[in-house]
């Protein structure tokens, strides 16, 4: 039986969708089987960062419509095989789908799938209400910015209200210089203000602007900063226990030592 | 405006998109042998607008754009589909299991192009921009895409008729 997991933020822009297709290519790359559904409905973005765009033929609307099996929908990945994705409807919206449809169909993945992670839209309505239905476990996303932590506090206070304690916390585009001089909000202080566990921190790294617009996950990259740390995370939500990794800005001995495996 | 879904999702495999469109560069459209018919007039719907990410148009006859279909939109007829400006989303001509309708467009870049229950997509990686007009076709079970030479007769394959 698979865990279904749910990305959420309530603050959009975070980093959900690329932290699902991440995740999801992080977990299929270490052999499990991972099924990604995408819940945006009317502004599907999953299957772009993925690079699957263009082999959408049914979507989830269709599944739960019964308009197809769900079989016929799940896509594989170019690059996976244990790897699939379950694209939202583009041009229908977030009252195409309830929350006991959602129930059903994480339902019937979790009978197939190791590993089912469900992209969250932003916002607190019908979407997300659906996208938290099916789920077991939630990860919430935030950047290092009063704004987001409000909003990332908003929806701990809503999942645990609808039963998912203990949610996971993923910090993303941190700055470690910017923390430094105090123009950014550091871990600890979130932390306070959010007093759930931390899952992991991501560098802003430029490299995820290359990865997402050509539909190749940074996870993929092996000189990528950010792939690391979801290759990281991806072990962690596995049960390994990996330590955060060093974030503050390489310096050139640092990155030879790195290189040569020492200190 | 008849939803044509039901009629469209009707064939056996499992709906993947397994085909990839080829190009051929300055080819000839099939002729046919037979005597040319005069191509029904079915009904036409024109569009005076670019649809965008998330619009649909599903229509049982020919379907005319002056404008662009962004990536996200849909276009269903059960006839032709002309594009003029560039298409980028989806485009499913013979909708109704018509092999001789044709997509034709200033720019034709879909994301997804379907004629009738053949569904192709682009090649992965990248592929020269088409820089002329092009018009797709099904020529021997396989959509093949063609630039379209202005006034050629051939562009279309003759004697369709949809009503």
């Amino acid at each position: 039986m698979g865990e279904v997991i749910v990305i959420t933020s309530g603050k959009g822009g975070v980093g959900k969708t690329t932290t699902v297709a991440n995740l999801g290519t992080g977990l299929a790359l270490m052999g499990n089987k991972v099924v990604l559904v995408d819940t945006d409905i009317g502004l599907r973005n999953l299957d772009v960062v993925l690079g699957l765009e263009n082999r959408i033929v049914y979507d989830i609307v269709d599944v739960v419509t019964g308009n197809c099996r769900l079989k016929q929908a799940l896509i594989k990945d170019k690059r996976f095989e244990t790897l699939f994705l379950l694209p939202a409807a583009q041009t229908k919206d977030k009252t195409a789908v309830s929350e006991e449809q959602m129930k059903e169909l994480t339902n019937s993945l979790k009978e197939e799938f190791d590993y089912i992670i469900i992209d969250c839209p932003a916002g607190i309505e019908q979407g997300f209400k659906n996208a938290i239905a099916g789920a077991e476990r939630a990860v919430v996303v935030t950047t290092p910015e009063v704004a987001a932590v409000r909003d990332a506090d908003r929806i701990v206070g809503l999942l645990e209200a609808n039963g998912l304690s203990e949610p996971k916390l993923i910090i993303n585009r941190l700055r470690p210089l910017m923390v430094k001089k105090g123009d950014m909000m550091d871990i600890d202080d979130m932390i306070e203000i959010l007093a759930i566990d931390l899952l992991g921190v991501i560098p802003e790294d430029e490299m995820i602007v290359v990865s997402t617009n050509r539909g190749e996950p940074v996870v993929l990259e092996k000189q990528a900063r950010a792939g690391e740390a979801y290759r990281n995370i991806a072990k962690r939500i596995t049960g390994e226990a990996v330590p955060l990794m060093n974030l503050d800005a390489e310096g050139f001995v640092s990155r030879l030592r790195r290189l040569f495996g020492v200190g | 405006m008849k939803n044509t879904s039901s009629a469209v999702y009707g064939f056996e495999d499992e709906g993947k998109v397994g085909e990839k469109h080829s190009r051929v560069n300055g080819g000839h459209g099939n002729v046919s042998k037979k005597k040319s018919t005069v191509v029904d007039g079915a009904n036409t719907i024109l569009l005076q607008r670019t649809l965008r990410s998330g619009q649909a148009v599903r229509y049982p006859g020919n379907v005319v754009i002056m404008g662009d279909v962004n990536p996200g939109a849909e276009v269903m007829a059960g006839g032709n589909i002309i594009v003029m400006g560039s298409l980028r989303g989806v485009a499913h001509a013979g909708a109704e299991g018509n092999e001789k309708a044709v997509v034709a467009a200033f720019r034709l870049k879909p994301t997804q192009l379907r004629i009738a229950s053949h569904f192709t997509r682009a090649p992965d990686g990248d592929y020269p921009e088409p820089e002329y007009p092009e018009i797709a076709k099904i020529i021997d079970g396989m959509v093949i895409i063609e630039n379209y030479h202005q006034g050629s007769n051939k562009a279309f394959n003759l004697e369709q008729s949809f009503r």
